[in-house]
């Protein structure tokens, strides 16, 4: 029998050494350490100096999708696989769009106020779910924003279909374009924190096993409205920030699109990951808007795209690229 | 009104049964449905209106290609992602978005879409005129209902099913490929949309938007009678169905699309595997 | 499968060319006509068709006359997806700034028509300073205007929903004074502009001594109408005012056919518009079913010419007949407006173009076109205002039969009815 031969995977002598704590003995570990987080980090800022004005307007979309991917991230890291993101999306867009419209509260206050209080409203509006697991938590995320739609255009409470608009504007592109990169990185770093931090190691043990997280003595209940808030809030920020930068909302906060965004980008990027998401909306973001011009049918190669990756790179990009980084292979 | 429950209740069930058939047997929650649903439609269109082709003719081929379109997304794209349920959501989500988007694209709008009714006209029935079509609907959804009761418990292949449907370790050391078997219900599940598409659609126009609703429908349906139980799709169409009618008689049409959902999420607050569903408190909650 | 898939690629693109309007360059620098609206639909993509061939026949007659120089119309579209399910409001209007920026237009025709990216569409019209002629039917939009009529003057609309209601309420004054009928059941779709509409004749209703057997609003992709259709045959309702813009209302003409309702539908309903609806629900199901096109030259008049002129333009140069009732001929005559008003005002400022259309007074396929408060003024003379038309479907062809003037013949009542 024809013996098969199999990748092996050795770190590179270089990742042995830098994983310990004489990394700073030489320059070149430094570099080898820093280059993947700083570049990126560079990158993104030179693109928004150096974009055409309408690609700068693109690029705000982008971030703002970018740190609802995170978002999505961090809860599916804590074992809530949400198919509803718009919800908490929509949630923010319309206390921001309500407190601006009804009370006339500026934006320093509604921006905030919204992100806080999205952030409770939502974890209330999810809490009788909580408890579910797996598929059946997923279902009820994805059923709650088309139930909160049909109400809203049955009852006609705010604005109806025809929903909110002629809010207060952000003042000025530039001012969105450095809220939006720092919400994201504070996003990015922030939850790259907490998860490595004590809470952290709770939170993704609830993931891979609520039950002994629970045989811990440790309330899973608590913890995962603890999960939520985070999330949430990030995203009612989100929601907050493009109802005043379109100055206007409506019912298609719920929209569809709003939810399946944050999971391609993870799909596309990598699960679990953070930076993965970010990767992948940078991707998708512009590749989707490069396709504009076709119409309709770039919502066909974008879903074509879509499956492509997750039948052939199922890990996503993220993971692979950081492998490629870090260890040499070789057919054994 | 009793009338008008009763049949919609049966074109719900008619609509989820090939979701549930899928995912009571391989497991795969299939996203692509309510796109398979329209493909159907506007197949049997084509060849109808397009190429003249006679009704009959024109069903069958319909359902065939929807049935090996079916049977191509398990053989080439779901085979690999076996396990991963958030992926196979995502892709099966993402195949139907193609088929949707790519229609639409192509120009499908507009009303002329429409298949015409096997037999027009409309006899009454208990005081209340019914359309024929809605009639062979009823007649001919019961009728599916049955088959597939009989197939699945008293043939060799419907056994294969059910046994891969139990656990497809114990029956691959029998002999039965599961793969091989979930692929087949994912033919039959498309095909069983796409019959139901042609039994459907000549009550109104085929609209690329639908894909969408459809969806949601079979997902409720399905939701609420459990995933995999047959006669729990039966009894939640027929839940749904009168839910639906009642509350547009006698409280306000413009919620009755709240109905269905509300509904659904009370189910899975409550007992999240659904009426008829047979799965382990412990499997679901915490 | 991946040589169809190719194929069907293949296909698309030679579409997409296709309809990406292809308007011969002269040397002069073109006129852009910026046209942002969710073109994927019936009514949108016909709309786009009227006003492509609108810039080839100015360019055919040398174009518009601009500081002594001929220059050509240039049609940019963009398709905003805002009309269909599951597209954020943010992508809509990111597609409509993406036409702003890139292309450049001088001037905004058709626009996007569901209401929420229209309003929220306004601020940008303001922000990038873009004159804009529009087609959506939110009664907000003037509501809007209103608040600050300064600060959105950039913005004028074809269409009002009240006009529909005033060609109602007279279509009812009609059938009641010639065949006695006194009891209406409305079902509405559960929008604004419609529900409006709906409420503004059940107001009328009241005053004027119907009695409305009930009210329905059915949302967005409802499929089953049977319970008001119960309800309307239980109360002995004379006729049905439906009014709907979504596919599946088709299945509300087809159960009311099915279930034998003794009531005309005399409203608005899309499916049964076009010309081809008789071949594709069949003549027995629109015979004696009265609808309502919100601006001639969708339908063809025989009493107005331009309107059927418009009507046989089109099927010449797409080789299709029209199907919508709504959109197609107003984009059409707000290309002529647009380009008038750019000569009259011999310039593309929009201080002077805004005033130049405020003072419009074209004859078009709609009939006489003037503003009024940024919004088109109708009336029941072509020669006077623009007009909507009400139409009776007889022996499988549409009958004008409202106002006086175009009209073809009365309104009959159906055979089953005698």
């Amino acid at each position: 029998m024809k013996e098969k031969r199999r990748r092996e995977r050795i770190d590179r002598p270089i990742k042995a050494v830098t994983d310990d704590i004489y990394c700073i003995s030489s320059f070149r570990e430094i570099v080898y350490l820093m280059l993947p987080r700083a570049l990126p980090i560079l990158l993104l800022l030179l693109a928004v100096f150096f974009v055409p004005l309408y690609w700068k307007k693109v690029l705000v979309i982008t971030f703002i999708m970018a740190i609802m991917a995170i978002s999505w991230d961090f809860l599916a890291s804590c074992g809530l696989i949400s198919l509803g993101q718009a919800l908490f999306f929509a949630v923010g867009a319309y206390i921001s769009g309500g407190l601006n419209h009804y009370l006339g509260l500026p934006i320093y206050v509604t921006v905030p106020m919204a992100t806080l209080m999205g952030g409770a409203i939502s974890a209330i509006l999810i809490l009788p779910a909580l408890r579910l697991r797996g598929m059946y938590f997923s279902m009820v995320t994805l059923i709650i924003p088309l139930m909160l739609m049909r109400i809203i255009e049955a009852t006609k409470i705010m604005g109806g279909t025809e929903g909110m608009s002629g809010l207060s504007s952000l003042p000025g592109l530039p001012f969105s374009i450095a809220v939006s990169v720092l919400a994201l990185f504070a996003a990015l770093f922030g939850l790259r924190r907490l998860l490595s931090s004590d809470n952290g190691m709770i939170f993704l043990a609830l993931k891979d096993n609520d039950r002994a997280v629970e045989a811990s003595g440790l309330n899973t209940l608590w913890l995962k409205v603890k999960a939520i808030y985070i999330g949430s809030a990030l995203c009612a920020f989100c929601g907050a920030f493009m109802t005043h930068y379109y100055m206007s909302v409506g019912l298609s906060a719920f929209a569809l699109d709003l939810s399946i965004f944050p999971i391609a980008s993870c799909v596309l990027g990598g699960v679990g990951t953070l930076a993965g998401p970010l990767l992948g909306a940078v991707i998708l973001g512009p590749l989707s808007e490069a396709l504009r011009s076709l119409g309709t049918f770039r919502i066909v190669i974008y879903s074509a795209l879509l499956v492509i990756f997750i039948a052939g790179l199922p890990e996503g990009i993220f993971p692979f690229l950081k492998r490629k980084y870090e260890q040499t292979e070789r057919w054994v | 009104m009793l009338v008008y429950g009763f049949i919609n209740s049966i074109i719900l069930a008619l609509i989820a049964l090939g979701f549930s058939m899928t995912f009571g047997i391989s497991r795969v929650a299939n996203f692509a449905h309510g796109s398979l649903y329209v493909l159907g439609g506007l197949l049997t269109w084509f060849f109808l209106i397009k190429a003249g082709l006679p009704y009959v003719i024109s069903v069958i081929a319909a359902v065939m290609i929807v049935g090996v379109l079916g049977a191509a997304m398990y053989r080439f794209l779901l085979v690999r992602l076996r396990g991963l349920e958030l992926a196979e959501v995502i892709s099966t989500f993402a195949l139907g978005l193609i088929i949707l988007e790519l229609m639409r694209s192509m120009g499908i709008m507009g009303f002329q879409y429409r298949l015409p009714p096997f037999v027009p006209g409309s006899v009454s029935i208990m005081g209340t005129y019914v359309g024929i079509q809605r009639l062979i609907i009823v007649g001919a959804g019961l009728f599916l209902m049955g088959i597939i009761y009989l197939f699945v418990h008293h043939t060799r292949l419907g056994l294969a099913f059910r046994g891969v449907a139990q656990d497809d370790h114990t029956a691959l050391t029998v002999g039965i490929n599961p793969d091989r078997i979930s692929m087949l219900s994912l033919m039959v599940g498309s095909m069983l949309v796409s019959l139901s598409a042609v039994l459907i659609l000549p009550l109104g126009t085929i609209s690329v938007d639908d894909g969408y609703d459809i969806l949601l429908k079979s997902l409720a349906v399905c939701i609420i009678g459990g995933l995999e139980s047959t006669f729990g799709v039966l009894a939640a169409a027929f839940i749904l169905g009168y839910a639906e009618v009642l509350t547009s008689m006698y409280i306000s049409s413009s919620l009755s699309m709240v109905v269905p959902l509300l509904c659904m999420l009370v189910i899975l607050l409550i007992k999240p595997s659904g009426l008829f569903g047979k799965h382990k408190e412990l499997e679901e909650r915490i | 499968m991946r040589r169809r898939m190719s194929l069907s690629v293949a296909v698309c693109l030679f579409g997409f060319l296709a309809l990406s309007p292809a308007v011969s360059f002269s040397a002069e620098q073109p006129i852009v006509i910026g046209v942002p609206s969710s073109l994927k639909m019936l009514e949108s993509s016909e709309a786009l068709k009227a006003i492509i061939m609108a810039a080839e026949e100015i360019n055919a007659k040398g174009g518009v006359k601009l500081g002594g120089t001929n220059r050509p119309l240039k049609v940019a579209s963009i398709d905003t997806r805002g009309g269909e399910p599951g597209v954020p409001i943010s992508d809509a209007l990111l597609a409509i700034e993406k036409l702003f920026l890139e292309q450049k237009p001088d001037a905004v025709v058709l626009g996007p028509f569901r209401s929420e990216v229209l309003l929220a569409a306004m601020d940008l019209y303001s922000k990038y300073k873009m004159v804009s002629i529009n087609v959506a039917m939110t009664p907000k939009f003037i509501e809007k205007y209103n608040t600050d009529p300064e600060k959105y003057k950039y913005c004028f609309r074809m269409l009002n929903a009240k006009y529909v209601v005033g060609y109602l309420m007279k279509t009812m004054s009609k059938l009641n004074k010639d065949y006695g009928f006194n009891k209406v059941y409305i079902v509405v779709q559960d929008v604004l502009w419609a529900t409006a509409i709906g409420n503004g004749m059940k107001g009328w209703f009241e005053k004027s001594g119907w009695q409305v057997a009930g009210m329905d609003a059915y949302p967005t992709g409802a499929s089953d109408f049977s319970s008001s259709l119960l309800k309307a045959q239980k109360a002995g309702a004379q006729v049905l005012m439906p009014i709907f813009d979504m596919a599946s209302s088709g299945t509300l003409a087809l159960q009311w056919k099915d279930m034998r309702v003794p009531a005309v539908p005399v409203g608005f309903i899309s499916p049964l518009m076009g010309s081809k609806s008789a071949e594709t629900f069949g003549n027995d199901v629109v015979e004696g079913v009265v609808n309502i096109a919100f601006q001639a030259g969708n339908v063809p008049l025989a009493k107005y010419p331009p309107a059927t002129d418009f009507f046989n333009a089109y099927k010449k140069r797409w080789g299709q007949e029209l199907q919508a009732g709504h959109m197609p001929s107003e984009a059409y005559d707000s290309v002529f407006v647009m380009a008038g008003a750019m000569e009259k005002a011999n310039s593309l400022d929009p201080e002077k173009l805004i005033k130049a259309i405020e003072e419009a007074d074209y004859n078009g396929s709609i009939g006489r076109i003037r503003f009024k408060n940024h919004e088109i003024v109708f009336g029941e003379d072509p020669a006077e205002t623009a007009i909507l038309v009400v139409y009776q479907w007889k022996n499988g062809k549409r009958v004008p039969v409202f106002p006086d003037i175009v009209a073809e013949g009365p309104i009959d009542k159906p055979n089953w009815m005698k």
